[in-house]
């Protein structure tokens, strides 16, 4: 087969892969009457009707404005303490480091289900229930520890050359780690920082224990508590599904890149 | 130095005067300043929603004071985990709640109600079933006011029934029987025989009870011991579980909750159904295909148990332990279930009363000429097991119930692996 | 003299840095993940029901409990038979679609974005997607089947397959981009050799291309076994864990242990039992890593 044709029949079986989710595009657009049964693959029409009623009459847009405060947050977070500790356990003599480094990877296989009760009961007693920072510690416990996992891969393959020539023009460690390691770790910090971002944003188990009212609900709790009262609202669902899925999509057209450099560099962390 | 220590005493002085009124905010004022009430209930179903009315009424009679109304979700066990995440932190945001009967031992037990007993008289709580009453006692005093009345009943096209000669079947076995004749001689393959809800929820788990009643036996002995009598409870589940198999009821019941079987029947498509009083009002519905053609009879029996051994509920009215207005909302919640309250719910709304005294009511029976037959049914109806752990026990018995239903266990095997489970829940509550 | 004392001036400098930068990150995780660890190991020992304030301690009796409770040996085969499922076929599935990738030429960033689309989507859209796709009146696939009305989510013979094809769809991406990246470092002279000594297809494969492959297999294998046995959002928000526990994995079991019946000691002694399964199976695979690259 001509390299050509056998391009674009790789991408026509790809974008069959993804049929569900343009399926589900298709549902958000259908008008209610032609929802059940299914007759026809197509709509008669299309209809923005279940896009207003997520956004009018749900409590998705306070959903959206939790999930962004809320994996925004926990990333800067993950990101600025991480990077740091990444650089300390990668670079310096810290006692321990090699144990500590395992137990970081070790958090990384933790099971929420474990967690959680008694991360619930921290949360009750500390009064964090329903709040963002609940959620920013809870998405912390698994965001910190991928992070300076990743950065700490990142920093080691920066050649020691490099910084020993930093150390002999006089600079010290923290400039070292300002002006050369930092800029040199850029990238991957991009890359940790969208896994950390698209992992908080898709966080499900935790934001639905520790949340109670649209007061720090974030989207995926909010998309599986979508109310109907008789009957349930596909239409609707696949409207807010939709907006669910917003930003992993933008992270996967516009960042790719770093996104594929990040699951690799976790691949290879073994 | 002294006009800045000065300035800082100012400020210092000025802080508690900016902040009192923010904290002070949602707090009680005497007299003057509004006191808002926060009422959580479902949505009424029905043709009118008669709340709304009422508080306006309540407002009308306590001046400054405003109720707010707030909606639960649909589904009780959605309901049931919000009012325990909320209930659990220390301030519940709302004062007057509805609460489905069979958790109001389990909230008192907690601890998140208010003991109604010094505000109600006797004869006030005479004045409602019994078998509302007893439910929300525990310890002997009174945690929550019945608001509304249920009992699960057997509805049946009159019409159909009729054109064969059949009166209201008595036993199971006759309404099987009465299904076959019936779907033989109209011959239409798209009519169900009986519908029920055999969903894996709550409404699931009546409909096991009310199986298990109808056979003389129930799910826990007076000492709180599982299934007193394991055979009879393995008769009423393979019964179940025979009425899909025998295609007597359609597969799609072991997934249907009250509305997903009143529909069907309300199209006319099913001979019997069971469901609760509230599917009459929307069967008389003026553009209603079986308008005038429903019957309500009591649930048929089994082999060793009564007729219409249908299972009670309700709901009921219970105040916030922590409410900032006790006084106020206790009124709140008796003015909502008193006569008068009761009366026009019972016209506006698809409810049924927990005054016996309003089903012989003539207006009201001008209304609703069912409702003398509908007392009946209630005095003869069972409540749930009443016991604070009654929602422990009933998640916990569900599965196995629901895995007999769609055949994935036999009878047997589901009340002994429910009955392990059920001793060492028992186990873990006990009191050492 | 000089020079050794400065230098371990700068070690001592190094460690104190070392310590600063590493601190933070260690409290907070200790606090959220080594406390929890341990408080949870408390917690599956005890019988604790907060809302009725019932806390004592229990022993062991809990977990001998589960020794014996059906309920528990249910979810752990549907776990067992899920993380297999999905696992073989994740794998088998994103080699080939690997395979098929490598070739491309023109348009592998949108062939790319198509793949991990299914892979970045939260769990919760896709269980949701799913279970549209698998309504009996209203889906996708009764219609593609010709209008049957198969209830997929509603059969207890047929929930846990449905699962298990919504779960390897979600999937595959990942353990395909794995592939394809270690596909790619494949030099083509080795084909070309190959050819040359007349191994062709399939020979290539089994030669050159599989044990270069497998150890990043391997990986993948290891990264989505830990994940399947984890799983708790898909199946959840799919199936609740029906019908009548047919796709009730540990993780579900758990919650609804922990969450609908209140029984934080008990659901907390299955959490445990999840986490020792983890950790058993993280610990088996990195032997087994470890040891291909030793033998490679």
């Amino acid at each position: 087969m001509k390299p050509g044709r056998r391009d674009v029949l790789v991408l026509i079986v790809l974008a069959l892969y993804a049929a569900p989710f343009f399926w589900q595009a298709l549902t958000s657009l259908r008008p209610d009457s032609e929802l059940l049964p299914l007759t026809h693959l197509w709509p008669s029409r299309l209809t923005l009707a279940h896009f207003d009623v997520v956004f009018r009459q749900s409590l998705m847009p306070r959903a959206i404005v939790n999930s962004l405060g809320v994996a925004l947050i926990s990333t800067a977070l993950a990101v600025g303490l991480g990077t740091l500790a990444a650089y300390a356990l990668a670079r310096l003599p810290v006692p321990g480091r090699s144990v500590i480094l395992l137990g970081m990877i070790a958090a990384t296989a933790f099971p929420q289900i474990a967690t959680v009760s008694p991360l619930y009961l921290l949360m009750r007693g500390l009064g964090l229930r329903d709040t963002w920072l609940a959620l920013i510690l809870a998405n912390g416990s698994f965001a910190l520890p991928l992070v300076i996992w990743l950065l700490a891969g990142f920093v080691r393959e920066i050649p020691h050359a490099l910084e020993e020539a930093a150390a002999v023009d006089g600079a010290d460690r923290v400039a070292t780690l300002r002006w050369v390691v930092l800029p040199l770790v850029a990238p991957g910090m991009a890359s940790a920082a969208l896994l950390a971002f698209l992992f908080s944003w898709n966080e499900f188990l935790f934001a639905y224990t520790f949340t109670a009212t649209e007061a720090s609900r974030t989207v995926p709790v909010a998309l599986a508590l979508f109310p109907g009262v008789f009957e349930v609202p596909w239409g609707d669902i696949a409207a807010a599904s939709l907006l669910a899925s917003l930003p992993p999509i933008f992270i996967v057209v516009a960042f790719q890149r770093y996104l594929v450099r990040g699951l690799l560099a976790g691949a290879h962390r073994e | 130095m002294r006009r800045s220590r000065l300035r800082a005493a100012v400020a210092l002085l000025a802080l508690p005067a900016l902040l009192a009124p923010i904290l002070s905010g949602c707090g009680e004022r005497a007299g003057g300043a509004p006191v808002t009430l926060v009422f959580k209930h479902a949505k009424i179903l029905g043709p009118a929603d008669p709340v709304p009315g009422l508080l306006r009424r309540f407002e009308a009679q306590h001046p400054g004071v405003r109720v707010q109304s707030e909606a639960l979700t649909w589904s009780s066990d959605e309901q049931h985990q919000f009012y325990v995440i909320n209930l659990e932190g220390d301030s519940p945001p709302f004062d007057v709640m509805m609460l489905d009967v069979v958790w109001v031992p389990e909230f008192a037990r907690a601890g998140w109600i208010l003991d109604l007993t010094p505000y109600v008289s006797p004869a006030e709580r005479d004045a409602h079933f019994a078998s509302a009453i007893a439910p929300a006692t525990q310890d002997g005093k009174l945690w929550a006011l019945p608001w509304f009345m249920n009992v699960g009943v057997l509805y049946y096209r009159r019409d159909l029934l009729a054109r064969y000669g059949f009166a209201p079947p008595q036993t199971f076995e006759a309404l099987a029987e009465q299904v076959a004749r019936i779907r033989a001689g109209e011959r239409d393959p798209k009519l169900d025989g009986y519908l029920w809800q055999g969903k894996q929820y709550e409404g699931g788990m009546v409909n096991v009870l009310e199986a298990l009643w109808a056979n003389g036996t129930r799910l826990l002995d007076d000492s709180g011991r599982p299934f007193p009598e394991p055979e009879r409870a393995r008769e009423s589940l393979a019964f179940l579980r025979g009425l899909i198999e025998k295609g007597v009821s359609p597969p799609w019941v072991t997934a249907a909750d009250e509305e997903l079987t009143r529909r069907p029947f309300g199209d006319g498509r099913a001979i019997f159904l069971r469901n609760w009083p509230y599917a009459l009002d929307l069967f008389e519905l003026p553009d209603s295909r079986v308008r005038g053609k429903v019957g309500v009879a009591p649930l048929p029996r089994l082999a060793h148990g009564p007729v219409g051994a249908g299972s009670t509920g309700g709901a009921h009215l219970a105040v916030s332990a922590r409410t900032r207005h006790a006084e106020l909302a206790v009124e709140l919640a008796r003015f909502l279930t008193s006569d008068d309250a009761q009366r026009a719910m019972t016209a506006g709304a698809a409810l049924r009363p927990s005054r016996p005294r309003l089903y012989e009511d003539p207006e009201l029976v001008a209304r609703d000429p069912s409702l003398p037959a509908l007392l009946g049914l209630m005095e003869k109806g069972h409540p749930r097991p009443i016991t604070p752990y009654y929602l422990m026990l009933s998640t916990t018995v569900q599965p196995e119930f629901s895995a007999v239903l769609v055949g994935r266990k036999s009878p047997e095997r589901a009340i002994r692996d429910a009955t392990v489970q059920v001793d060492h829940l028992l186990r873990a509550i006990a009191s050492p | 003299m000089m020079r050794a004392a400065r230098s371990m001036a700068r070690e001592a400098a190094d460690r104190r840095l070392g310590w600063l930068l590493v601190s933070p990150a260690l409290v907070v995780l200790g606090g959220l993940t080594v406390y929890p660890a341990l408080w949870v190991l408390w917690l599956s020992l005890q019988y604790r029901i907060p809302v009725f304030s019932i806390s004592r301690w229990a022993g062991f009796e809990q977990f001998r409990f589960l020794l014996v409770d059906p309920r528990f040996w249910n979810a752990a085969w549907v776990t067992l038979v899920f993380t297999v499922g999905s696992v073989a076929l994740e794998c088998a599935l994103g080699l080939a679609v690997a395979l098929g990738l490598r070739g491309q030429h023109r348009g592998r960033r949108l062939a790319l974005g198509l793949l991990l689309l299914a892979w970045a989507l939260p769990s919760v859209v896709t269980a949701k997607m799913f279970e549209w796709l698998y309504h009996p009146s209203g889906g996708l696939v009764n219609f593609l089947l010709g209008g049957r009305t198969v209830n997929w989510l509603g059969d207890p013979g047929l929930a846990l397959p449905a699962l298990i094809v919504a779960d390897v769809w979600r999937s595959t991406p990942f353990v395909a981009l794995l592939c394809y990246a270690r596909l790619l470092t494949i030099s083509p002279d080795l084909y070309e050799a190959a050819q040359v000594d007349g191994a062709a297809g399939v020979q290539a494969f089994t030669r050159i291309t599989w044990p270069l492959v497998r150890p990043i297999l391997l990986v993948a294998l290891l990264f989505r076994t830990l994940d399947a046995l984890r799983a708790f959002d898909i199946m959840f928000v799919l199936t609740g864990g029906g019908p009548a526990g047919a796709t009730e994995t540990l993780t579900v079991y758990a919650y609804r242990a922990l969450f609908q019946t209140l029984q934080i000691g008990f659901g907390s002694a299955i959490g445990v039992v999840v986490f020792a399964l983890v950790m058993l199976v993280a610990v088996g695979y990195l032997r087994l890593i470890s040891r291909e690259s030793e033998a490679a």
